[in-house]
């Protein structure tokens, strides 16, 4: 299968003051299409760097990494763009606009890429569809549950139809019941054809999703399972 | 994509606020100073110029000519440097015209002896002699031929009109600049609070891989809409002062500056008004979306 993501010895180091902390520690994977992959370790273990590195948020301080065939070192701002254009991505925190609906927050993505308006209707509604959210389209972020607000958050990540979607613990503000919720929704889009990276502290979930798991532990790789 | 901006942009100018408002009174402000210190100046440099067509030197003769001398002279004066035009007047054309101005009085003319009036050459300036100094040297070669008893006529009163306008125009600019600087600055700081306040957006815009210009052009267009905004309220001020201040001053105008009208922009002036709202607003916007 051909590769998606593929880090070689990646470092990321960062300095306070005069002292070098790293990240990431010579940290080397490869992630082809169409995988479901946890990536876990405990808090401070790299997860969060890894993922901003693969969305050209961060560039590494040594060591090469490709993207859906982008080299991500020699980018230039277009292509940082075009780069971000098949990626979605979800964080803890939903990162809704408040004073825009469901459906505004998830049409947005489209509209700031100049999707023909014609076409944003459906493709919203398909991507609320998909995560169970079609009835709370006109609700502000504001009169939704936290699950909710992740859904809508997802819902904003695939409305595009990315190859890949990261996610970076999203179900980390989440009681049991959402967080099985948002899982289902991650495989709903895994099965769709989406490659997913999950990052999340919680090693139990890891076991439960029985995927691929890629643990980190202070920055390098300890265990790549499944 | 193009109604998605502006729309971003409105968006933002509601949330700009106050700042926005005062953004645009301040537009309003300096185009309006500008404008009626413009129009103040047009006015005046309008009577300068009609006033400097109107300028005469005249040479009065030592003796009357006779007629073929007349007509070489008028010929040699019109070779003179600074010369665009040369009328003869005869002593009887002289007594003529002094008759006709006298109207009604005209017949203490006839009581006096002989003729008393000189005959004379009416020169008109050409342009380049209208100015002071083109004056001085223009009256110094005409009182330098033979046939002049005395040379009068001056430009010095039309050019210290012409100086009042220039200096209109400058205090009319200065007054523009001080006021444009302050809009520029609450531009600016109106579009840093914008950016403040739509910091998700760039975030979300950037993470989902939309272009720098989509990101900064709205920026951009709510700083040029306050412009436009500041110079259409400036203008339609400006229009309607001028209708009920011009039938109000023209009968005064016309008695002291001979301009019969008082004269509104021009339709070049107006649209340079309005583009200068437009590019004082989108400085600020501009000067403000470096930090986006």
């Amino acid at each position: 299968m051909p590769a998606m993501i593929e880090v070689v010895r990646v470092w990321k180091v960062y300095s306070v003051g005069p002292v070098k902390v790293p990240a990431l520690s010579d940290v080397c994977l490869r992630i082809t299409k169409g995988e479901f992959v946890v990536l876990t370790g405990p808090s401070g273990a790299g997860k969060t760097t890894l993922l901003r590195l693969l969305y050209r948020d961060d560039l590494p301080t040594e060591g090469d990494i490709q993207v859906l065939g982008y080299d991500l070192g020699r980018l230039r701002q277009g292509e940082v763009a075009a780069l971000r254009r098949s990626i979605g991505v979800v964080f803890q925190d939903a990162k809704l606009l408040p004073v825009r609906t469901v459906y505004e927050n998830v049409a947005f993505v489209l509209r700031v890429l100049g999707t023909p308006r014609r076409e944003i209707t459906q493709r919203v509604f398909d991507a609320l569809r998909v995560v169970g959210l079609s009835s709370r389209a006109q609700a502000y972020p504001a009169q939704l549950s936290q699950g909710e607000a992740q859904r809508a958050s997802l819902a904003r990540a695939i409305v595009r139809k990315p190859p890949l979607l990261l996610a970076d613990e999203p179900t980390g503000n989440l009681d049991q019941a959402m967080e099985a919720e948002i899982l289902d929704v991650l495989r709903d889009i895994w099965a769709g054809g989406t490659t997913v990276v999950l990052a999340t502290h919680r090693a139990d979930l890891a076991r439960m999703l029985r995927r691929r798991t890629i643990t980190l532990g202070s920055g390098r790789v300890v265990k790549d399972e499944g | 994509m193009l109604g998605f901006l502006i729309g971003e942009a409105v968006r933002d100018l509601r949330r700009a606020g106050r700042v926005a408002v005062s953004a645009v009174v301040l537009i309003t402000l300096s185009l309006a100073a500008l404008g009626g210190f413009w129009l103040l100046s047009l006015n005046l440099e309008r009577a300068v110029a009609r006033w400097r067509e109107r300028v005469r030197v005249i040479v009065y003769l030592k003796r009357e000519p006779a007629p073929s001398e007349a007509k070489a002279l008028v010929e040699r004066v019109r070779e003179v440097p600074g010369v665009a035009g040369v009328l003869y007047i005869s002593k009887t054309d002289a007594l003529v015209s002094l008759k006709q101005l006298l109207g009604k009085d005209a017949s203490v003319v006839a009581q006096l002896p002989a003729n008393p009036l000189p005959a004379s050459l009416e020169v008109t300036p050409a342009a380049a002699a209208a100015t002071p100094e083109g004056a001085r040297a223009l009256l110094e070669r005409l009182s330098a031929l033979p046939e002049a008893d005395e040379v009068t006529g001056s430009v010095d009163w039309v050019e210290r009109l012409s100086q009042w306008q220039r200096l209109l125009t400058t205090i009319g600019l200065g007054i523009g600049v001080v006021l444009a600087v302050a809009a520029l600055l609450t531009v600016t700081t109106a579009t840093t609070l914008i950016l403040h306040a739509r910091r998700q957006e760039t975030e979300i815009m950037r993470l989902v891989g939309a272009s720098e210009m989509t990101i900064r052009l709205p920026l951009l267009l709510q700083g040029m809409l306050q412009g436009l905004t500041g110079a259409v309220i400036a203008l339609a001020a400006l229009v309607a002062t001028h209708s009920v201040v011009a039938p109000r001053l023209e009968p005064l105008v016309n008695i002291t500056l001979d301009l019969p009208q008082l004269a509104f922009l021009s339709p070049v002036n107006v649209l340079a008004l309005v583009l200068a709202g437009a590019l004082l607003g989108g400085l600020g916007g501009w000067l403000a979306r470096a930090k986006a």
